[in-house]
């Protein structure tokens, strides 16, 4: 089993998550409770009314870390605590955005910061159940997680009466089975139902009517793991990190043509070019930086000139054109070609479009269609402006956003590169060499030289 | 999958009541993981036992990709192809499992010992290329980490 | 209330209403493939999508289907973006369906058809080839299903949810390769409901076995009517060729013949369903006639049965009526206005509930499976008894239901019936009567609801409706009212 290190690299500024090493027991209980763990769910559940915990997050203007970057304390603060209805607070761990990883490091090293989180925030919204749905692929966050709950149970952290304080709250660890579009919240719930995950439409707001058509709040993982520090140091503590728009940290997973990939704490504000080049060592083997997909493939991409004035925060993302959106950020070096590319994010999101609404379920294949065309060489000159076709009828008229951010992806490759596109379909081969590695471990293995899939 | 049953029950202990329907995917993972597929009889009991439409067992074996009503090879090799993994030699990988196996994607040896299947996005970017073998995750897979793992596991 | 307006015209709105529901009650129809009034709302077809003019900001477009009406919403229904709209949604849902119309058997009254000329009017943008899936798969004995037609708007899943519950149909598989199919248990072959999805079906995907390449819809014209299958009385439309479309050259009973039944939609009755009994409805109807007048079993023309059972009547000294729970309520007037005076008379089932069918459900279906019993005992207070008085010297049957072996040996008999049976050369005097297809009447439900039915052909020569014969007998003992009446088909 190989685990998932912290690639350490000193970064400047505070870190909430990544403050301590990274041990063969640092995930337990103990050493969590060691460094200080749970003592922000006892204050909650001691000194603060549940509204109280709302109002604080609230004032710390957390924002969602699961790509959309809404505010938390604004998604908690939709409930009604005198409604008479049992609310629910659901861990979104279905992790799926590819290049996006951070959600597994937190749940294989600070499992209990999350559950903390959890069941802080479940506290808040007066939740006698809260639910962790975790993807189906996990199966060391899972094993983790799962044993974290066990550690809390046996601790009184979770059941009955929680550290005698007369709060109650159960924890289900629900594991997915395999489909990105359960990552969406409405989908997630119905998963959570036991049912296939199609997401449905708003109105209602989950927040309204959400698992088994009660108020639920879905929120992702490291938006809980950030909770306790909040409530642990005040939101006027917290508010100190980060930049006044978007405060704390933020988990980036770095990959792709990386020197250094994996999971880093960034202060939201740090230079975007400082963490590529210094805390990331630079491009792979000596490459040059072509562009960066910021935060999984659904966010924009930006050329290497783009990023070069922006810092990594969503103000400066937004500004730079692009989201920081769930912070899988995937560095690509110049000679990759971008045809191919695209064609790789079109099959994923073809291969994950739930079949339900008109414009992504025909028009996610179809635009599969289009790129494996370019790829074999049959590419026709119309191809070009009929993807952007697909991608803008995608945009808003689906149900969830996954028609909407193939077009995204899509047509921001389009933007940045259409001379590639154009050279493809023009000479039915690549500009370049077709590849899309900087270096292919397998290259001097292959008995066929240029097999591939 | 009936001796599953005391198992369901003691998880439901933690569902809200009126939860029943949601246990369907942890029963069908629990029950895959018992037999290594899900068969016909097990997906009638369970619809028994949940009390649930059985097209709520169909719809959802055929929605999520984990779910398999055949039994696969002792070994299931799945490869994640999506971009980061691509950018790390995915294609490599892939076609390197096809030349050590003589299999294609979506195909079992013929001694039964592995499948190979093409996945997306495994959230192991950082590691790429890789695969996951069973339920674990083998990362940074060069020539070298594959031999070994394939012997490893042949064995 | 509330004020909204679509393209400018001013419109009402009710508390909760969808726009698409607000339009529809002022009289817009917004496009729709998915969205039906009496199930969920998935809002997954995309072609309901309108504009909002917003004061002083950006236009927003949601789904009409399920956008609740806000006071002065202002919906644009034909701007320029959502004719783009509509059109990029009609090449999405055509661009992986065959456009296989002319062997279609929907086409003609095909919704994705109608929209396509209405709202894209144009060739496929697509110059790849059409992803491929099932066709002519059997949804269940009575359904077929073509996945590569299907648009996958899950009417017909949620239907089987929704209304039948019999939770037999499901969307497998994703992206473009999602397909309906049945639950494996099969169980879509107990939906007594099924057929409502061949309606549903805004596409031809679903269409019956039996009436697959039957006719083209075209030819064929409804005649609206009360099914006779059950006390519930659901409203129906019979379908049969229109006359300007006559067949000369085949077969000249396809002129004639019920090519299919459709629900009637009916708010007070049966809402837009009926179950397969009534889809089954040719069956029932179109059993062998009985043709002939007959007297003690020899073949005569109808005026000599009618002097024949007058002269009976005249004689009888304790005549049984039973009267048919089949009867039309201005049957069941004619014969308590003619000859009911003459007779005890009791309401008779002409129909029990065969073998394996089922008495009631949670929907239509009830337990009575004749039409008119509430009409008739409206009038005739008193229901049959299980077994005829021995005393009974004359009994006249009208309908089905009352078997020779169950009269007493010693009573005289009259029959009125429709269908062909072997009792009938039994009885003293046998007259065949018309069937409902081929008259007008209405029919009284078990909750007192009147329901009209139409004639959907012309009756044979030789056959007497009853309302008339009821007449005829009637002037035969009563020669001084003769002369006012006239016996069709004699």
């Amino acid at each position: 089993m190989t685990e998932t290190a912290p690639t350490a690299a000193p970064l400047s500024g505070t870190k909430f998550f990544m403050n301590f090493p990274v041990t063969a027991t640092s995930h337990l209980l103990a050493e969590y409770r060691a460094r200080g763990g749970y003592q922000a769910l006892e204050k909650a559940l001691r000194n603060m009314q549940p509204a109280e915990v709302t109002k604080e997050v609230a004032a710390a203007g957390l924002l969602g870390h699961g790509g959309a970057a809404f505010p938390a304390g604004r998604k908690w603060g939709v409930i009604k605590l005198d409604d008479g209805a049992p609310h629910y607070v659901c861990m979104n761990a279905d992790e799926g955005e590819p290049g996006t990883f951070k959600d597994r490091w937190l749940m294989e090293h600070v499992p209990h910061m999350c559950l903390e989180g959890l069941i802080i925030g479940s506290y808040a919204l007066m939740g006698r159940h809260a639910f962790i749905y975790i993807r189906g692929e996990f199966d060391l966050s899972h094993r983790r997680m799962a044993a974290a709950i066990e550690e809390a149970y046996d601790a009184g952290l979770l059941g009955e009466n929680i550290l005698g304080t007369g709060y109650s709250c159960d924890v289900v660890l629900y594991r997915g089975a395999g489909s990105y579009v359960c990552g969406e919240a409405s989908a997630m719930l119905a998963s959570l139902e036991g049912k296939k995950g199609w997401p449905r439409n708003r109105p209602p707001r989950l927040t309204v009517k959400g698992l088994y058509q009660k108020p639920t709040v879905v929120n992702n993982v490291e938006t809980l793991a950030n909770v306790p520090v909040i409530i642990a140091r005040g939101a006027t503590e917290f508010k100190k990190v980060g930049t006044p728009k978007s405060p704390g940290t933020q988990m980036i997973s770095i990959s792709g043509h990386i020197a250094r990939p994996g999971v880093y704490e960034v202060e939201y504000g740090y230079s975007w070019q400082k963490f590529l080049f210094e805390v990331c060592g630079g491009m792979q083997d000596g490459a040059q930086l072509k562009c960066i997909i910021p935060g999984g493939v659904s966010t924009k991409l930006l050329s290497a000139k783009e990023i070069e004035p922006l810092t990594l925060d969503h103000n400066s993302a937004l500004a730079g054109g692009s989201q920081l959106g769930s912070g899988g950020m995937i560095a690509i070096a110049e000679g990759t070609c971008m045809v191919r590319l695209a064609s790789v994010i079109q099959r994923f999101y073809h291969h994950e479009s739930c079949g339900q609404c008109t414009p992504c379920r025909e028009g996610m294949g179809w635009m599969e269609r289009i790129l494996n065309r370019i790829v074999a060489g049959g590419g026709r000159p119309e191809d070009i402006d009929r993807l952007y076709q697909i991608s803008e009828a995608n945009d808003g008229t689906t149900i969830c956003s996954l028609g909407d951010s193939a077009g995204y992806a899509c047509s921001a490759i389009l933007d940045h590169y259409r001379e590639e596109f154009e050279y493809y379909i023009t000479h039915g081969h690549s500009m370049f060499d077709g590849r899309l590695t900087v270096t292919d471990p397998f290259a001097g293995a292959l008995a066929i030289t240029g097999a591939r899939a | 999958m009936k001796h599953l049953i005391p198992e369901f029950e003691r998880w439901k202990a933690r569902y809200p009541a009126g939860f029943e329907g949601s246990l369907t995917i942890p029963c069908l993972r629990r029950i895959q993981e018992d037999r290594g597929y899900i068969a016909d009889s097990d997906i009638t009991e369970l619809v028994d036992y949940l009390g649930i439409p059985r097209i709520q067992v169909d719809e959802a074996i055929a929605f999520y990709t984990q779910f398999t009503r055949k039994p696969l090879g002792k070994h299931h090799l799945q490869v994640c192809r999506n971009v980061s993994c691509s950018l790390r030699g995915a294609d490599g990988l892939v076609a390197y499992l096809r030349q050590r196996l003589g299999i294609g994607p979506g195909e079992t040896t013929a001694d039964g010992q592995f499948t190979l299947t093409l996945v997306e996005c495994l959230a192991s970017c950082g590691t790429a290329p890789m695969m996951m073998v069973g339920d674990a995750y083998h990362e940074t897979l060069t020539p070298a980490s594959v031999d070994a793992l394939l012997d490893e596991l042949a064995r | 209330m509330m004020d909204f307006s679509i393209d400018g015209v001013p419109m009402q709105a009710e508390d909760g209403q969808t726009v698409i529901q607000a339009a529809r009650a002022n009289g817009v129809d917004i496009p729709h493939f998915c969205w039906h009034p009496e199930l969920s709302v998935p809002g997954n077809c995309r072609i309901c999508m309108v504009e909002i003019e917003q004061e002083g900001g950006e236009p927003w477009f949601d789904i009409a289907c399920n956008m609740p009406v806000t006071p002065g919403m202002r919906v644009l229904l034909n701007s320029d973006k959502v004719k783009k709209l509509r059109k990029d949604t009609m090449q999405f849902i055509t661009l992986n369906h065959p456009v296989d119309c002319g062997i279609c058997n929907k086409s003609g009254e095909c919704t994705l058809q109608d929209y396509h000329y209405e709202h894209n009017g144009a060739a496929s943008l697509s110059r790849d080839t059409k992803t491929h899936a099932t066709k002519f798969f059997p949804l269940s004995e009575r359904i077929m299903l073509d996945n590569e037609r299907c648009i996958m708007c899950t009417l017909c899943v949620r239907f089987t949810h929704e209304v039948s519950r019999s939770h037999a149909l499901g969307a497998v598989n994703r992206g473009d390769h999602a397909l309906i199919r049945p639950a494996e248990d099969a169980d879509f072959n107990n939906d007594q409901y099924s057929d409502n999805v061949i309606d549903l079906c805004p596409v031809g995907a679903l269409l019956s076995r039996e009436l697959l390449d039957h006719a083209r819809v075209w030819y064929l014209q409804a005649t609206p009517s009360v099914c006779p299958g059950c006390e519930r009385g659901c409203t129906v439309n019979i379908w049969h060729r229109k006359h300007e479309w006559k067949l000369n050259a085949l077969d000249p009973r396809l002129n004639t013949r019920i090519d299919r039944m459709t629900p009637l939609a009916n708010p007070a009755v049966n809402g837009s369903w009926v179950c397969n009994k009534a889809r089954d409805l040719a069956h029932l109807f179109e059993r062998d006639r009985a043709v002939q007048t007959l007297v003690n079993g020899v073949p005569t023309d109808a005026s000599a049965g009618i002097a024949e059972a007058a002269r009976l009547i005249a004689s009888a000294r304790r005549p049984v009526a039973l009267v048919s729970s089949w009867g039309s309520n201005e049957e069941l007037a004619a014969f308590h206005a003619t000859l009911a005076d003459r007779f005890t008379c009791f309401v008779k089932a002409d129909h029990l509930p065969m073998p394996g069918e089922t008495l009631e459900d949670h929907l239509l279906i009830k337990p009575d499976k004749n039409p008119n019993r509430r009409g008739a005992l409206a009038l005739f207070p008193e229901t049959a008894p299980a077994a005829i008085a021995p005393e009974t010297d004359l009994l006249l049957v009208w309908g089905e239901g009352m078997p020779q072996a169950a009269i007493p040996s010693g009573t005289k008999v009259i029959r009125l019936d429709a269908y062909a049976h072997p009792d009938h050369a039994l009885a003293d005097v046998f007259i065949p009567i018309s069937i409902q297809t081929e008259r007008a009447g209405h029919y009284t439900n078990f909750e007192g609801t009147v329901s009209p039915f139409s004639a959907a052909f012309t009756v044979k020569p030789a056959i007497v409706h009853a309302e008339d014969l009821f007449a005829a007998v009637r002037a035969a003992l009563d020669p001084a009212a003769a002369s006012m009446v006239a016996v069709r088909g004699t």
